[in-house]
């Protein structure tokens, strides 16, 4: 087991930046492993199965930027519903500091997209050059027919995925049968085409190339975390009371008689570590929390017999002796304002105006004079329909009886129909004067969706 | 190639790779969250028809051209930063 163990040289003792040898993480079977890879079939399942469902004969969830319109299962969101994917997306940031506060790291573990794509590529380069020793032979040997078909083989793989990835990512915001349907052909759009490459690329560059240096030097995650960690969050440490001295010693003997602790030095936690670190040094902020750490030592530890958990997940209260508490402030506090925003996101959303009404005054003129000198303006009305059925809509003045609707004044919109129609308003001759705000009811014929907007109407001045 | 492991490997961090990514992956988040909220409230068809109304612009072009505009303009605000922020000592690695 003596291995040379992957270590960080640092160029300049104060630089940010330093010079490693490839980490090549050694492959672990366990508790939290089978814990990783359900979560990876479960969120690649979901982003590689979700273009392809259905709902009312159209993709379940397609955010159609084209059409510049996102559905997601039953519900279509609108660019003027831009405020509530904003909502969303600060409820699962708060949601991640939650899951941080309780449990640490899990995110980075478990769901980072990092993670879940680099295990799967990982996966492929086990399939294709073997196991840990076997990948740093091959790695170490001049280049021949097998080096360069497991080498060549794995590329292959990668490649493959990464590029059914980016297809995949693009098809989010076109329709996915549309975009197979044009490969097939081989007549892709240059945009969709630009796209699938480019996030391809960012795929195989991000999970096969830089892995863990994304954890290490981008991820901004990794470098506020701790913010909210307190001792009461779940950490992977390694015990050091029961652990120290370390050494190897044979699995016969009693360690007390030699002096040791349970540590049998055998490195395993180091060389299955995805960031190459060494757990028994305390916690860093290149851990993510994977756990593999655990799931190796607690082999080890079966195998010499001795009790499991000298690494483990726990907090620093209960490595210290104190209990745990699970219900503190900061906890109390991020689930309380996580509740609200989700409250007001299913309230919010559940009563969107179901019609948006827009009056657009004609840039050319004020107004127009009519050969029996009454006034009149005229507009763009612009109607979004956001029910699921056809509306039947008329409109009228509801606040001014000396001015009136000319020509159209009701039509017939279909679902998730965008209509711009001209709209004229007449006032009697010397009835109005200047500006005078006019309001125009848009309404269905049950009288259900009434919605109101208001029209400036300008007339001379008569005073 | 070289025969030696941490030599022939593309994996291995050089400073420059994580300085790159350090000014690359930033810009690219701001960028990305700028063009959703910037084209969220305008529509690039429109934007276009002020612009350039005899050249025809599809929507994912002008979608793509305002990423890349901003990937840009962040791109080279994270690159200026890292500039200032490097000290000679760093520049030789």
């Amino acid at each position: 087991m003596g291995k040379p163990i992957a270590t960080v040289t640092v160029l300049h003792a104060d630089s940010l930046y330093a010079a490693q040898p490839k980490i090549y993480p050694r492959e672990i079977g366990g508790r939290f492993a089978r814990l990783r890879i359900v979560a990876v079939f479960a969120l690649l399942g979901i982003f590689y199965v979700f273009p392809w469902l259905r709902w009312d004969g159209r993709q379940a969830v397609l955010f159609d930027l084209p059409a510049r319109k996102f559905y997601i299962f039953g519900l279509t969101f609108w660019p003027q519903d831009f405020f509530w994917l904003a909502w969303l997306l600060i409820i699962a940031g708060l949601g991640l500091f939650f899951v941080t506060s309780v449990a640490g790291r899990l995110w980075c573990g478990y769901a980072c997209p990092q993670t879940v794509w680099t295990e799967v590529f990982l996966w492929i380069e086990r399939a294709c050059e073997g196991r840990r020793n076997q990948r740093i032979k091959l790695d170490a040997s001049p280049w021949n027919a097998n080096k360069l078909l497991r080498k060549g083989g794995k590329q292959l793989a990668w490649v493959g995925l990464s590029a059914w990835t980016g297809f995949t990512f693009v098809g989010f915001f076109t329709p996915v049968t549309e975009i197979a349907r044009e490969i097939a052909s081989f007549d892709l759009g240059g945009w969709e085409g630009f796209w699938i490459v480019f996030y391809g690329f960012a795929t195989y560059g991000n999970a096969g190339f830089l892995r863990e240096q994304v954890c290490k030097y981008m991820c901004p995650y990794a470098r506020f975390q701790s913010a909210m960690f307190d001792q009461d969050t779940l950490i992977v440490s390694y015990d050091v009371a029961r652990g120290e001295p370390r050494g190897s010693r044979k699995r016969s003997a009693d360690p007390k008689a030699l002096g040791l602790g349970d540590c049998v030095d055998c490195l395993a936690c180091v060389q299955v570590c995805p960031t190459g670190i060494d757990i028994r040094d305390g916690l860093q902020y290149e851990c993510i929390a994977c756990a593999s750490c655990i799931d190796a030592c607690d082999e080890v530890m079966d195998k010499m017999g001795y009790a499991r958990g000298l690494v483990s997940y726990t907090t620093e209260s209960v490595s210290t002796g104190k209990p745990r508490h699970l219900l503190r402030p900061r906890t109390l506090a991020y689930a309380t304002l996580l509740l609200l925003l989700c409250a007001t996101f299913v309230w919010g959303v559940g009563n969107r105006a179901p019609l948006i009404v827009e009056i657009l005054r004609d840039r050319n003129a004020l107004y127009r004079l009519a050969s029996d000198g009454s006034i009149e303006n005229s507009y763009t009305l612009k109607i979004v329909n956001k029910t699921r059925s056809s509306q039947h809509l008329h409109w009228a003045v509801v606040d001014n009886e000396h001015a009136r609707i000319v020509g159209l004044h009701d039509a017939t919109f279909s679902t998730d129909d965008v209509g711009s129609l001209p709209l004229t308003l007449r006032a009697e001759p010397g009835a109005l004067s200047g500006m005078t705000r006019i309001k125009i009811a848009v309404s269905d014929d049950a009288g259900m969706l009434t919605t109101l907007q208001s029209a400036q109407f300008y007339s001379p001045e008569t005073r | 190639m070289a025969g030696t492991v941490p030599d022939d490997d593309p994996g291995a961090a050089s400073p420059a790779v994580a300085r790159i990514g350090a000014i690359a992956w930033p810009s690219f988040f701001a960028a990305g969250v700028a063009t959703a909220v910037f084209f969220a409230l305008i529509d690039p068809v429109e934007l276009a028809d002020i612009a350039w109304p005899r050249v025809p612009v599809p929507r994912e072009f002008g979608y793509t051209i305002g990423f890349f505009m901003f990937w840009g303009a962040t791109f080279g605000a994270s690159a200026f930063t890292a500039l200032l922020l490097s000290r000679p000592a760093d520049r030789r690695g």
